[in-house]
């Protein structure tokens, strides 16, 4: 002990000494002694650097600012005078259903969402026909009919060869590059078109000076100019262009293809370790050869500490079985002065006997975004400095890995929950930041969980037989209950002046049961295959355009090989168009699955009938209504016409909402009075207009609700402001 | 690096002062880098850069809501300063021998020795104002004085002006009463190391600007200086203290090996 005390006060001694040394050098130097090295340089010039800027940006902002003002008062005058509130936030769950709120609110667990419906409302919010995300959420954001939006599903057809494309963006190469040897140049940066049609709300919003911040808001790529910060959502593009496309790097040799989502990468073993890749965007220097570039990376397990190191670049982290990594950069080089930019996680799920790795799909970096995913292109960079790295990937919650069992339950919530938290943080700095005008954040967990986790729900969903009852996790109540939970907090954060308003684009329903309408068309005699065919390839590989006259590909929609307008179409626009329509509808509507005896299509509707608008060229000339249970198959959806018609679907990804849009309507909740009984999706954009005292768009298809602020000011809204 | 020192550098038209500046400062440059990067919170560094430059952003994407714009400020000004705390601890690992470096190099580099036929002061300093009259110098070989002694009563001081036929390294011996104490002095070229000073006691004054032994304490001469002139360097076009093109010059080379070595400073 006395031992141990002298060596205490001997350290002691010696690092008083230390301190009295470094004391006087700090207090006694000659000027010429003061400087202290480059590291003491770099912190007191990049300190003194931002300090600097910040002192430069604050002289300029405060001598502008009245200015500003000034000119924003002449411009918009009194920006509230007319406004029923200074502050709307609305909260956008992807999919959150009513009927399950309803049993979950019944069940005591929703105190937040209860309180809400008690003092304020909730109703069914109708939803879009389909009642499809990126469908509904366009409606949402700009009030009107996918015929005014052109927004129809996930794809679209090319006319001109009956193949999909994604119908929200269309991304292509520069227009000029410059050709050296066998290398081609790229002029500037690739062309990147959005295909939504219409003006979000939040646009009107800007040009009468309210600040708007939108949060992860579908069908938002490519970003839009406004007044406002905004970060996009559901759409954008992985760094291959891909809307989602994750690496399992593995061992284990096996020729079979993953059906989407998804590639199978070789890991290699060396001496020590063992090495793999990442695969990412094709060169562009390539001339369009496809030629992939890649990241290496090493792993060297560590079997008794059931972990392994792995080395990505200069990155070097440690996984132990089951665990993410952070998210880590990856640069992919092309060339001299040519390189993207993208970030992804790494899971290590297994280092004995063999070796695998799942990799996320590579999300664009949002510090250096190669792609703009935000308005203004700082807004991404912004957030990326102040809480990290972030998914910036429109579908970043992988279902396709979940699907193909590349990844357990637990991994893919654990990869929901963490973006989930991401976009919260998010959302709470959206909320400290503006403090007046809007502030709108979607959340997709409600939508991917639900999507991958309804098999728990059912007693006998396909997906889930072998599972007994007392062995399902309570995934969807958890999900609900912690939406809950953010929602008080949020509730927590806004004052009696705020507008809350809860809102989903459309509900849940199981998928137990597949539909493969193309292989109905086939054998009712409407689409055709080539001779001695009885099943076709993907996108219609095989499929006899001569002698075909409807066919189907993505979710809903139902075409009709129109002469004129399909490349090979036969059936002529008007009388033959309009009597072929009713035939399938009347052949369609209440189709019964022979195996249960359920009604597999409760609805088929004309497309003339429930859209208006300049796009309709576009969009699908019936939308199929799917039974509550049913849904299109994976396969129609790829445009593959199989054998059978009705078949159980034994994937993951076993709850939908592309069906009967009747049956699927999605929730709203405020914490105002809403007098309407039968509120729409798309009445959110006028409604929050006429609050906050704009004039409405005549083009608009939604009617602004009645809502009862409780606040001093009178709230009147009988009265059409119609430009 | 004697008086007659040469490398065949100079012989090449390559400044010799300037190189020994530009080989210290990329080799403290890198050394530093390494330290910095092994003993600095790296992570924290990183967050704490990154929190500061998303201050800044808010600034400009919140540009219309003065209230954010405040609180902007304050949370550059904190982050800055959370910035510099986990900087500090690198520094207290490099503080040391960085300041040993610069008061070693500072002897060669920071004065140049006296040239043939230039004259210069050399001056005492003696405790006791009466002793002045009493105060001699004695020469050797080489050296003359131009002028006879100046006195200053007040400033307790005695200086003489001298002037060296050739070059070489002296010793001048400042004889008070019957005790003579010696200072050393360079004339010539070159970079030899030098003592502007030699001091009594002060210990911390002789670290840093002599190289001599101190005067004895028991006798009035408090110092003898020699006014070497200050050391230009040329380099770039330009002519540069050495401290600060070091500075300019390490800072480069930190910003090169940390980009290099992918170290967070």
């Amino acid at each position: 002990m006395t031992f141990g005390r002298n060596v205490l006060l001997a350290d002691r001694r010696r690092f008083s000494v230390c301190i009295a040394w470094l004391a006087l050098l700090l207090l006694c130097p000659a000027s010429s002694h003061a400087y202290a090295g480059p590291g003491a340089g770099f912190a007191v010039l990049s300190s003194f650097w931002a300090l600097f800027v910040a002192f430069l940006y604050s002289v300029y902002a405060f001598l502008v600012w009245p200015f500003r003002q000034l000119f924003r008062l002449l411009r918009h005058r009194n920006i509230y005078a007319k406004a029923q509130i200074k502050r709307a936030v609305i909260l956008g769950f992807d999919g959150m259903d009513p009927e399950l709120t309803e049993r979950f609110i019944a069940e005591g667990r929703l105190p937040n969402l209860a309180k809400l419906r008690e003092r304020g409302t909730f109703r069914k919010l109708a939803t879009t026909y389909p009642a499809i995300s990126p469908v509904a959420w366009s409606t949402f954001m700009t009030g009107v009919n996918p015929g005014k939006h052109n927004i129809y599903d996930f794809l679209a057809r090319d006319l001109g060869n009956y193949l999909p494309y994604l119908s929200s963006a269309e991304i292509k190469a520069p227009k000029r590059s410059l050709k050296i040897g066998k290398y081609n140049i790229p002029l500037g940066g690739p062309r990147i078109k959005g295909m939504r049609r219409g003006i979000p709300f939040w646009h009107w919003l800007g040009e009468a000076g309210i600040f708007c911040s939108v949060l992860r808001v579908p069908v938002t790529f490519p970003p839009e100019k406004f007044s406002g910060v905004l970060l996009s959502g559901m759409c954008v593009p992985d760094l291959k262009g891909s809307q989602g496309t994750f690496c399992l790097c593995t061992t284990r040799t096996s020729s079979d293809k993953f059906r989407e989502g998804g590639v199978r990468v070789p890991v290699e073993r060396t001496r020590s370790s063992y090495v793999s890749y990442v695969p990412g965007p094709e060169n562009p220097l390539g001339g369009g050869s496809g030629e992939e570039l890649r990241v290496k990376f090493e792993i060297r397990p560590d079997p008794g500490k059931n972990q392994a190191r792995l080395t990505v670049d200069s990155e070097t982290f440690t996984l132990k079985v089951g665990e993410y990594s952070q998210w880590i950069p990856l640069k992919f080089k092309a060339g001299v002065g040519f390189s993207a930019h993208g970030i992804c996680r790494f899971y290590l799920k297994e280092i004995f006997p063999e070796v695998e790795v799942y990799v996320t799909p590579v999300n664009i970096d949002p510090g250096r975004p190669d792609l703009p995913i935000s308005h203004p292109v700082t807004y991404s960079i912004y957030l990326e400095k102040m809480f990290g790295p972030y998914a910036t990937l429109g579908l970043a919650e992988d279902t396709w890995a979940l699907n193909e069992k590349v990844l357990d339950d637990e991994a893919f919530l654990a990869q929901c929950y963490s973006n989930h938290e991401d976009r919260e943080r998010m959302l709470f700095d959206a909320l400290e930041k503006t403090q007046q005008g809007l502030c709108a954040c979607v959340f997709d967990t409600t939508d991917r969980v639900q999507h991958m986790f309804w098999r728990y729900l059912e007693e006998n969903h396909p997906a889930a037989r072998e599972v007994p009852r007392s062995q399902r996790p309570n995934v969807i109540q958890d999900l609900y209950g912690r939406m809950d939970e953010l929602i008080g907090r949020v509730m927590k954060q806004i004052d009696d002046q705020t507008l809350l308003m809860i809102v989903s684009d459309h509900g849940f329903k199981s998928f137990a049961r597949c539909v493969n309408l193309n292989a109905w068309l086939h054998q009712a005699g409407y689409l055709a295959l080539n001779e001695g065919k009885t099943e076709s390839g993907d996108w219609f590989d095989d499929v006899d355009w001569s002698r075909t006259r409807a066919y189907t590909m993505g979710l809903n929609g139902l075409y009709l090989n129109l002469k004129g307008r399909e490349r090979e179409g036969i059936v002529e626009p008007g009388v033959e168009a309009e009597s072929l329509k009713d035939e399938l509808r009347r052949n369609l509507d209440g189709l019964v699955d022979p195996a249960s005896g359920r009604v597999g299509i409760t609805g088929v509707f004309d497309c003339d009938a429930v859209y208006a608008g300049p796009y309709m060229e576009n969009a699908p000339d019936l939308i199929v209504g799917y039974g509550d249970g049913y849904r299109a198959s994976w396969d129609s959806v790829m445009g593959k016409v199989t054998s059978q018609m009705f078949e159980d679907n034994l994937k993951a990804w076993s709850g939908d909402h592309c069906i009967d849009p009747r049956l699927v309507p999605g929730v709203l909740f405020c914490n105002q009075k809403i007098s309407d009984e039968k509120p729409a999706i798309v009445d959110v954009a006028p409604t929050l207009l006429k609050l906050f005292g704009l004039a409405l768009p005549r083009y608009l298809d939604g009617k602004p609700w009645t809502v009862g602020i409780s606040t001093s000011r009178s709230v009147e809204l009988s009265s059409p402001l119609v430009t | 690096m004697g008086l007659h020192y040469t490398v065949p550098m100079g012989s090449l038209g390559i400044n010799v002062p300037s190189g020994i500046v530009v080989g210290i400062s990329l080799i403290v440059g890198l050394a530093m880098v390494l330290v910095f990067g092994h003993t600095s919170d790296q992570k924290a560094i990183h967050i704490a850069k990154d929190r500061l430059k998303a201050h800044l952003l808010a600034l400009r994407l919140y540009q219309d809501q003065i209230q954010v714009v405040l609180r902007s400020y304050v949370q550059i000004v904190l982050a800055t300063g959370h910035y510099l705390r986990l900087a500090f601890r690198p520094l207290l690992f490099v503080i040391v021998p960085i300041t040993l470096l610069i008061v070693e190099v500072d002897r060669y580099l920071g004065s140049e020795p006296v040239a043939t036929g230039q004259s210069f002061l050399i001056r005492a300093r003696i405790d006791n104002p009466d002793l002045l009259n009493q105060v001699s110098l004695q020469l050797p070989n080489g050296l003359s004085s131009t002028a006879p002694a100046v006195h200053e009563p007040a400033e307790k001081k005695i200086a003489w002006r001298l002037i060296a036929d050739r070059a070489g390294e002296y010793a001048v011996n400042l004889q008070v009463a019957d005790q003579l104490f010696a200072k050393r002095v360079v004339v010539g070229s070159g970079v030899p190391r030098l003592s502007p000073a030699r001091l009594r006691g002060k210990f911390w004054e002789r670290f840093f600007v002599s190289t001599e032994p101190a005067l004895p304490a028991n006798n009035s001469v408090e110092a003898i200086d020699v006014q070497y002139p200050a050391r230009e360097i040329a380099f770039a076009g330009m002519e540069w203290n050495w401290v600060w093109l070091f500075f300019v010059l390490s800072m480069a080379a930190g910003f090169l090996f940390k980009s290099i070595l992918g170290i967070e400073i």
